[in-house]
C-alpha cells in the first residue's frame, strides 16, 4: 500500500503542530506523540499461506497539561491536521476536568538522539517480498512436516514533541521471522528477526526448525522435578525478560513491589551474570527514545550478579530523585516505565552445543509457552516447555522427552550457573522487541508437572 | 471486485475508548482515544488478502483495496487448497447494545469522583499499601458490507470498572479486587452498570482481605476438593474449554504462535469433555455480557450453540471459512471478531458459560464438608494443546464442617483438562451464577485483543493437586 511508508520529519512536525496551534495558551504545556506503523504480515500454517495483511495505521496522542499538573490525553488515528488539533482541544477539555497532580515532572525537555540503522528495503516491502520469504521457508520442509509461523515486516516512525523543547524523531525498520515445524510426535522451533530483512536467513531458520523437530520424535516420559537443565537462547529469552520486568522497573521499585527493593546493590544471581537493556545495541531492533521523548540510555540492572540499576520514566525519576533512563510507556501510563530491551551477556561458555557438552545428565529446553507469574516479588513463574524438550546424557542429547510444567523462581534458578554460552541468537519471549541472548547450563530447575506429548 | 475478487468485504469502524485510573488520591490517567479506519478483506485464486487503512479519504480506500487483491494474489501461488466459504444468509440490520446512560454522556468529573470515593473508602483500612481503582468505556461502531449483499450497522457499548486493593510487605505483594481481578467488572451496557457496583461501599472489605493475606499461610501442597468461584471457572472455562474449541486452533492456523489443540474434528459426539453435570454453551446474545453483539465481523448473526452436552463435546467455534470442514452443510456459528478496522478477522470466543446446576454456594460448601475455596483469578498458564494448566488465585479458604475457615495465600491448582472437567461433581444454581468478562483475551499474529465473558457459578471438582511447588 501504502504508497507513502514513511512520512518524514517534515510531516510529522506539521501534525504536531496543528496541536500546538490548536491549545496556544499560556500556562499550557503539550506533548504530541505520533508513531506511524506501516506493517506487513504473511501468516502460514500446514506449509501454506493462511493470512496475508497490511496495515497502515497513523497515531497521534496528545497530552495536554494545565496548572497544577492536570492533565488529559486524547489519542487519534490519522493523517489530518485538523483532526489532531481537534485531538489537542479534546485534551485541553479533559486536563480542564482532572484534578491537580502536585507529582506532574513535566514534559522532556530537548535532548539530542542517535540515530539507528534503517534499511530501505525492509521499509518498502512488498507482498512479493514476504511470499517469497515463505517460499524459502516452505521449500525446507520434507513432506512429513507441516510448518506453521509468520514473516512480518515493519516500517516504523516515531516522533515525539514537546513544548518543553524535545522535538525527536526516528524511522525504524525490522523483520522478523518465527515458525513452527511439525511431524507425527514432535514439533521444532526457530525465529529471527533483524532491522533489515536482507539478514534473515529464512532457509536457515526453516532447517533448524526441521532439524529440531527430527530430533524430537517419540518423545518419553520423564519425572517431573528438579533437574539440571540446558537453556537455548529463547528459554533464556523468557527468564530475563521477565526478570527485568519484574524487578527492574522504576515505579514498582519505589512501591517495594520488586524484590530490589530495598536491596539495590545486593547479589541476586550467579556473579558470572551481567543484563543490561540497551535498546541501541547493534543486535537489537530498539528505538533511541522512549514516548515522553527522552533519548534511552543503556543501563546495566545486573553487573556481575548484583542488583545495580532500576530503569525510570519521567514520573518515577522525579520520586527517586534522578534522571529518566528513557523507558516511559504511552501516556497516561499507569504501570510506570518498563525495560523492554533486557539483554544477558554473553559468556565464555563456547557454542551452544559446548554448553550442552557440559552436561552430564539433565534437560535441554529449547522454548517456553504461556508464561505467568505466579508471585511477583519472588520472581515466582509458571509456564510449559514447547517444540524441543530433550534428555542429555554424557554431554550428547539421547532422547525427545514430553513436555513439561515449570514453577520456579527465576532468581532462584539463577542463583547459581554452570555455563553460559559465547554464541548468542535472537530471540524475544514477552516483548516484541527481541535481542540476542546465550545458552545458559544451570544446576537446577523445578518441573512441577508434565504432559503427554513432546 | 473490478481487481478480480471472488469475494470482498469492508468494516468501517469508529471506536471511542475512554479510560480513567486513581491511586489512593491520585489521578493517574485520564485518557481518551478515537480509532478510526477501514479494512478491505478480498479472496482472490482461493486466497485471503486483508489491507487497513486509517487514511479515510477514496484514494487511500480504494489503494487499500487494490493492496489487498495485490496481497491475496501473492499468498495464491502458496496455497494448498482455495478457500471456501460456508453459506450465509446474508442481512441489511442495525443492532445497538441495550443501554440506559451513554458512558461517554457522563462527566469525567463523576466518574472520578466515583472513583476517588471507592479508593478513599479502601485508604481506610489500616495496612494497606495503595488502592488502585479504574474505569473504562468502549464504544464501537462498525459498518459492515459485503460483496454477498449484506448491510449491518453495528454499535456496541462496553463499560469497565474496578478497584484493587494492595498489601506489601518485604518479601511479598498481596492484592485483592472488587468485584473481579484485570479491571474488575466487564460488560456490554451503559454507566448505570458501573454505578450498581457500589465500589466505594463495597471495597473496605477486599482491602481487610488484602492486609491479612500478608499474614496468612500459604496453601499447603496437597491432593484435595477444591470449590473454585465463579470467577475462577470463568477464567478455567475460557482457557480449558474456549481456547481448545476454535475450530482454527484445531485446523493447525494457530500452532506457530498460541497452539493447536488437544480435540480433534472429528471428536464431535465422541469426545467425553467433562462429567455428566458439565454443559457449555456459546451464546453472543447473553444480555450484558461482555462479548455479546449483533452480527460478528462476517455479518453472521449472534446466536446460541451448544459445545459440550452432559459432557460429550457437541460442537466448536467456527468461521464461514472453517465450517465446511465439519462436513454436510455446517454453517459458521458466528465467532469471527477483529481488534480494530486494521485487523483481520479471527475466531473468537464470545461469551462461553457453564451452565449452573443447583443450589446455593452455602448449601454447597454445606454438601462439601472438607475442603478448599478459592477466588479471583490472579495467573493463568497452559500448554499449546490446552490440557495442562496451572492457574492461580488472590486468596483461599480453607473448608471445614461445610463453612469457610482460615485463609490462606498463593493458592494454585493444576491439572489436565480431561481430567479435571472428568472431576467435577457440583455446579451451583442459576442464583449464584454470574457472567465474568475477560478484556484481555490474546490471540493470532499480529497480537489481537478480545473482550470476551463467561458465566459461571461455584463448581466443585475432586481430586486436584493444590499448592504448587
Amino acid at each position: 500500500m501504502i504508497a507513502e511508508p514513511q512520512l518524514g520529519q517534515t510531516a510529522c512536525e506539521q501534525l504536531a503542530d496543528a496541536a500546538f496551534d490548536a491549545v496556544n495558551e499560556a500556562a499550557v504545556d503539550v506533548e504530541v506523540v505520533i508513531h506511524h506503523n506501516v506493517e506487513g504480515l504473511t501468516r502460514f500454517a500446514n506449509s501454506q499461506v493462511h493470512q496475508n495483511v497490511a496495515r497502515d495505521d497513523l497515531a497521534a496522542a496528545v497530552r495536554v497539561v494545565l496548572d497544577g499538573g492536570r492533565s488529559g490525553v486524547v489519542n487519534v488515528h490519522t493523517d489530518g491536521p485538523g483532526v489532531v488539533a481537534r485531538a489537542a482541544r479534546d485534551a485541553m477539555a479533559l486536563a480542564r476536568m482532572a484534578p491537580p497532580d502536585p507529582e506532574f515532572p513535566g514534559l522532556a525537555p530537548a535532548a539530542p538522539t542517535v540515530a539507528v540503522p534503517v534499511d530501505e528495503a525492509t521499509i518498502a516491502a512488498s507482498p512479493e517480498n514476504r511470499a517469497g520469504a515463505v517460499r524459502d521457508v516452505l521449500s525446507e520442509i520434507p513432506d512429513e512436516y507441516e510448518a506453521a509461523g509468520a514473516y512480518r515486516t515493519v516500517a516504523s516512525e516515531l516522533a515525539v514533541f514537546t513544548s518543553a523543547g524535545q522535538r525527536i524523531y526516528a524511522p525504524g525498520s525490522v523483520a522478523t521471522l518465527t515458525m513452527v515445524v511439525m511431524g507425527p510426535t514432535s514439533s521444532g522451533y526457530a525465529e529471527g528477526g533483524e532491522r533489515a530483512m536482507a539478514d534473515i536467513d529464512a532457509a536457515g531458520t526453516a532447517a533448524s526448525a526441521v532439524a529440531k523437530a527430527a530430533a524430537g520424535h517419540d518423545p518419553v516420559d520423564v519425572p517431573a522435578g528438579s533437574w539440571p537443565v540446558v537453556l537455548e537462547p529463547p528459554a533464556v529469552a523468557t527468564m530475563v525478560q521477565f526478570l527485568a520486568y519484574l524487578g527492574f522497573g522504576g515505579r514498582d521499585y519505589l512501591e517495594g513491589r520488586s524484590f530490589t527493593a530495598g536491596h539495590l546493590g545486593e547479589r541476586c544471581v550467579d556473579p558470572r551474570l551481567t543484563v543490561v537493556d540497551d535498546a541501541l545495541s547493534p543486535l537489537g531492533t530498539g528505538l533511541p527514545f522512549d514516548y515522553e521523548g527522552t533519548p534511552k540510555q543503556r543501563v546495566e540492572l545486573i553487573r556481575d550478579g548484583a542488583a545495580v540499576g532500576i530503569v525510570h520514566d519521567r514520573h518515577s525519576a522525579a520520586k527517586a530523585g534522578t534522571s529518566s533512563t528513557g523507558h516511559g510507556l504511552p501516556a497516561p501510563n499507569t504501570h510506570g516505565p518498563l525495560s523492554m530491551n533486557p539483554a544477558l551477556l554473553a559468556g565464555d561458555g563456547g557454542a551452544f552445543d559446548d554448553v550442552i557438552g557440559g552436561c552430564e545428565r539433565g534437560l535441554l529446553v529449547t522454548r517456553f509457552h504461556y508464561t505467568n507469574v505466579v508471585h511477583p516479588k519472588e520472581t515466582s513463574i509458571t509456564g510449559m516447555t514447547r517444540d524441543g524438550t530433550f534428555l542429555v546424557e554424557d554431554g550428547r542429547i539421547s532422547a525427545a522427552v514430553k513436555n513439561l510444567r515449570f514453577t520456579q523462581s527465576i532468581l532462584a534458578a539463577l542463583e547459581h550457573v554452570e555455563a553460559i554460552s559465547s554464541q548468542t541468537a535472537y530471540a524475544t519471549e514477552i516483548f516484541e522487541e527481541g535481542g540476542h541472548f546465550p545458552s545458559l547450563r544451570l544446576p537446577t530447575f523445578t518441573f512441577s508437572g508434565a504432559t503427554s506429548f513432546g | 471486485m473490478a481487481a478480480g475478487a471472488e469475494y470482498a468485504d469492508v468494516r468501517a469502524v469508529h471506536e471511542d475508548r475512554e479510560s480513567l485510573t486513581v491511586q489512593d488520591q491520585r489521578v493517574e490517567g485520564v485518557a481518551r482515544a478515537t480509532s478510526r479506519g477501514v479494512g478491505v478483506r478480498v479472496l482472490v485464486e482461493g486466497s485471503w488478502g486483508f489491507a487497513g487503512t486509517a487514511r479515510l479519504d477514496p484514494a487511500h480506500i480504494a489503494e487499500a483495496a487494490r493492496s489487498a487483491v495485490a496481497i491475496a494474489r501473492a499468498g495464491a501461488s502458496l496455497r494448498r487448497r482455495s478457500i471456501e466459504l460456508a453459506p450465509l444468509d446474508v442481512e441489511v440490520d442495525r443492532y445497538v447494545t441495550p443501554h440506559s446512560t451513554d458512558p461517554f454522556d457522563v462527566p469525567v468529573e463523576d466518574k472520578l469522583e466515583l472513583l476517588l470515593n471507592a479508593t478513599a473508602a479502601a485508604n481506610s483500612v489500616d495496612g494497606l499499601a495503595f488502592a488502585k481503582a479504574s474505569c473504562d468505556a468502549w464504544r464501537i461502531t462498525k459498518w459492515f458490507v459485503s460483496s454477498d449483499g449484506a448491510r449491518l450497522n453495528q454499535t456496541l457499548l462496553q463499560v469497565a470498572g474496578g478497584v484493587e486493593c494492595v498489601a506489601v510487605d518485604d518479601t511479598q505483594v498481596q492484592a485483592r479486587s472488587f468485584p473481579n481481578s484485570f479491571r474488575g467488572y466487564c460488560g456490554t451496557g451503559g454507566w448505570e452498570d458501573i454505578v450498581a457496583l457500589d465500589l466505594a461501599g463495597r471495597t473496605p472489605r477486599y482491602a481487610e482481605e488484602a492486609v491479612a493475606l500478608l499474614r496468612a499461610p500459604p496453601l499447603p501442597e496437597h491432593t484435595g476438593t477444591v470449590i473454585l468461584d465463579g470467577n475462577q471457572v470463568a477464567l478455567q472455562v475460557h482457557e480449558s474449554v474456549g481456547h481448545p474449541l476454535e475450530l482454527d486452533r484445531i485446523l493447525g492456523y494457530e500452532a506457530a504462535y498460541a497452539g493447536t489443540s488437544w480435540v480433534a474434528v472429528n471428536d464431535v459426539d465422541r469426545l467425553r469433555y467433562g462429567s455428566e453435570l458439565v454443559n457449555l454453551t456459546l451464546d453472543s446474545t447473553t444480555p450484558k455480557a461482555l462479548g455479546t453483539y449483533g452480527y460478528d465481523d462476517e455479518g453472521v448473526p449472534a446466536g446460541r450453540h451448544t459445545l459440550v452436552e452432559q459432557g460429550m463435546l457437541r460442537g466448536f467455534l467456527s468461521s464461514r471459512e472453517t465450517a465446511p470442514g465439519l462436513g454436510g452443510d455446517v454453517r459458521s456459528n458466528g465467532t469471527m471478531r477483529a481488534e480494530s478496522w486494521g485487523a483481520i478477522p479471527l475466531i473468537r470466543m464470545s461469551n462461553i458459560h457453564l451452565e449452573p446446576g443447583e443450589g446455593s454456594l452455602e448449601q454447597l460448601l454445606d454438601d462439601t464438608g472438607n475442603g478448599i475455596f478459592m477466588t479471583t483469578n490472579r495467573s493463568w498458564s497452559i500448554d499449546d494443546k490446552r490440557l495442562n494448566f496451572q492457574f492461580g488465585c488472590e486468596v483461599a479458604y480453607e473448608i471445614r464442617g461445610g463453612r469457610l475457615g482460615r485463609m490462606y495465600r498463593n493458592p494454585t491448582y493444576t491439572g489436565r483438562t480431561p481430567v479435571f472437567w472428568g472431576s467435577c461433581d457440583a455446579i451451583a444454581g442459576a442464583e449464584a451464577w454470574e457472567v465474568y468478562g475477560t478484556p484481555n483475551c490474546g490471540k493470532g499474529q499480529p497480537s489481537q485483543l478480545a473482550r470476551v465473558a463467561h458465566g459461571a457459578a461455584p463448581t466443585r471438582f475432586r481430586d486436584v493437586r493444590m499448592g504448587v511447588r
